[in-house]
């Protein structure tokens, strides 16, 4: 008997000690998305990176790395294409903003970024996750964009433009009868 | 005979294929081959037609886009010992407590985690969500796409993936159950299915405080008040007039009698009517209208 609530204990004890184990540790998800409705050359791109711990711990010098904007496809316009979070705490979420700007249209596939973070205090290694794809989006020239969403200034000025003459001949004419008939008037005022 | 009557055969069921309502027609006009054509035919004919129902009962179903067909495939969840999968729901936010409510007609948004916690590679092939019938899982009520991600995931290494979706308006109201899956494959190609999320959800309406038939119902309630107003203002005003203009309505009246032309001076301007009226024959007013204007003053 006495042996039995030994035994029981002692795996009760290593039942938690296994289960708290498990569950100290922290778990990052890492979703990458495109802002934009559209991808257009030579426009920005706005990237937000979320980084959302799932675990129990807090996940610590966590680090975002993206490769995927080669240096000939995109210019970097703001923000830290590596970033450096020291602590995203159990239960929350870090977002990080990255601007670019695609040098050429075409399809382009958005691939994982890269995220080394330590899931424990003491842990030895750092644990490698990958983010989300966004996966294959076109990116739309200037032109045919421009196309669709400018003012359309210089058309309109054009336009204007065009129609003056219609306005202007008929009111040439009126006024020129007008002034006929006031000089009239007058010299018939004089007498 | 016997050739000819399969050469026949082969012409008419041509024939009936392509023109099914003279199909009579031409059985009356080969009744001299024999009756076993006609039986033939007809047999034919039938099952075309049978067909032609199962088109048009596909059809309907297709139209409904609520396809409540049974599966047959038993779906086994097989897990790899060596995998570890989460889900979180960014959107909307869901704090594991209550059950998971989905906005009908919005986008939903969820991130599946995968830890690969053994020595060899994973493939993370596709993920694919379902809405299934509460009661019974193995009734399907919609399917969403099948995600290919094909993402390899290396020993001791983590990956994320997104799967976003919309769940269908007609669904609002009722629970459903929810079926995530996710497809991947060992370094040996033994493939593994399982269901990272399996639990009935509420599809819920969104009532967004402004739509526009209220805007416009306010807008009219509004302009029916702004025409009861104005409405009862004239009205007012108009039986205020009545009661008031007793003497003061009688003064152009008067002045008609000043003016045996019948003349309208109302286009000409002020200057001129004072001219007139300081004219001589202004002050010959008739004696009533003097007799008026003392009792005023």
């Amino acid at each position: 008997m006495k042996w039995h609530i030994i035994f029981a204990a002692f795996a009760a004890f290593l039942l938690v000690t296994y289960a708290e184990e498990e569950e100290e540790a922290a778990r990052l998800l890492v979703s990458k998305q495109l802002l934009n409705k559209y991808l257009v050359e030579n426009m920005d791109i706005v990237i937000k990176y979320t980084v959302y711990n799932v675990g129990n711990a807090a996940a610590l010098e966590v680090e975002i790395t993206d490769n995927s904007f080669h240096p000939d496809h995109f210019t970097h316009v703001s923000g830290e294409l590596n970033a450096r979070i020291d602590r995203v705490p159990p239960y929350t979420n870090v977002s990080h903003i990255v601007v670019v700007r695609p040098r050429k249209f075409g399809y382009f596939n958005f691939t994982s970024a890269e995220v080394l973070y330590r899931h424990k205090e003491d842990a030895g290694s750092l644990q490698f996750a990958a983010s989300s794809e966004p996966g294959e989006a076109i990116i739309v020239s200037f032109r045919d964009y421009d196309k669709q969403f400018s003012s359309h200034v210089i058309d309109w000025a054009a336009f204007a433009v065009m129609t003056l003459p219609s306005l202007a001949i008929p009111f040439a004419l009126w006024y020129s009868s007008k002034s006929k008939y006031e000089k009239l008037l007058k010299t018939t005022k004089k007498h | 005979m016997k050739k000819f009557s399969v050469f026949l055969l082969f012409f008419i069921s041509t024939i009936t294929f392509t023109v099914n309502r003279v199909v009579n027609y031409t059985c009356s006009c080969n009744l001299c081959v024999n009756n076993y054509f006609a039986f033939l035919i007809s047999v034919a004919v039938y099952a075309q037609e049978d067909e032609n129902i199962d088109d048009i009962v596909d059809i309907e179903g297709e139209d409904n886009s609520v396809i409540t067909d049974e599966e047959s495939e038993d779906e086994t969840a097989t897990v790899s010992s060596d995998a570890d999968t989460t889900i979180l729901f960014t959107k909307p936010v869901y704090n594991r407590l209550s059950t998971l409510e989905l906005p009908a007609g919005n986008l939903v948004e969820f991130l599946v985690g995968f830890t690969n916690k053994g020595e060899s590679d994973f493939i993370l092939e596709s993920l694919d969500a379902s809405f299934r019938y509460a009661m019974d899982f193995n009734f399907y009520i919609q399917n969403f796409s099948t995600v290919t991600y094909n993402k390899i995931v290396k020993p001791k290494h983590e990956a994320t993936l997104a799967y976003s979706f919309i769940p269908s308006e007609n669904l609002a109201g009722r629970p459903f159950g929810f079926n995530i899956n996710l497809n991947y494959k060992d370094a040996n190609g033994i493939s593994f299915n399982e269901a990272v999320y399996n639990e009935t959800v509420q599809i819920i309406e969104l009532d967004d405080g402004l739509d526009g038939e209220t805007i416009f119902l306010y807008v009219f309630l509004a302009a029916c008040v702004i025409l009861t107003l104005v409405g009862g203002q004239q009205l007012l005003s108009s039986l205020g007039r009545k009661s008031r203009s007793s003497n003061t309505r009688k003064t152009p009246v008067e002045m008609g009698t000043s003016n045996p032309n019948n003349v309208d001076y109302d286009w000409l301007p002020k200057e001129t009517l004072n001219r007139i009226n300081k004219s001589p024959r202004t002050p010959r007013q008739s004696p009533r209208q003097r007799k008026f204007k003392r009792t005023d003053d």
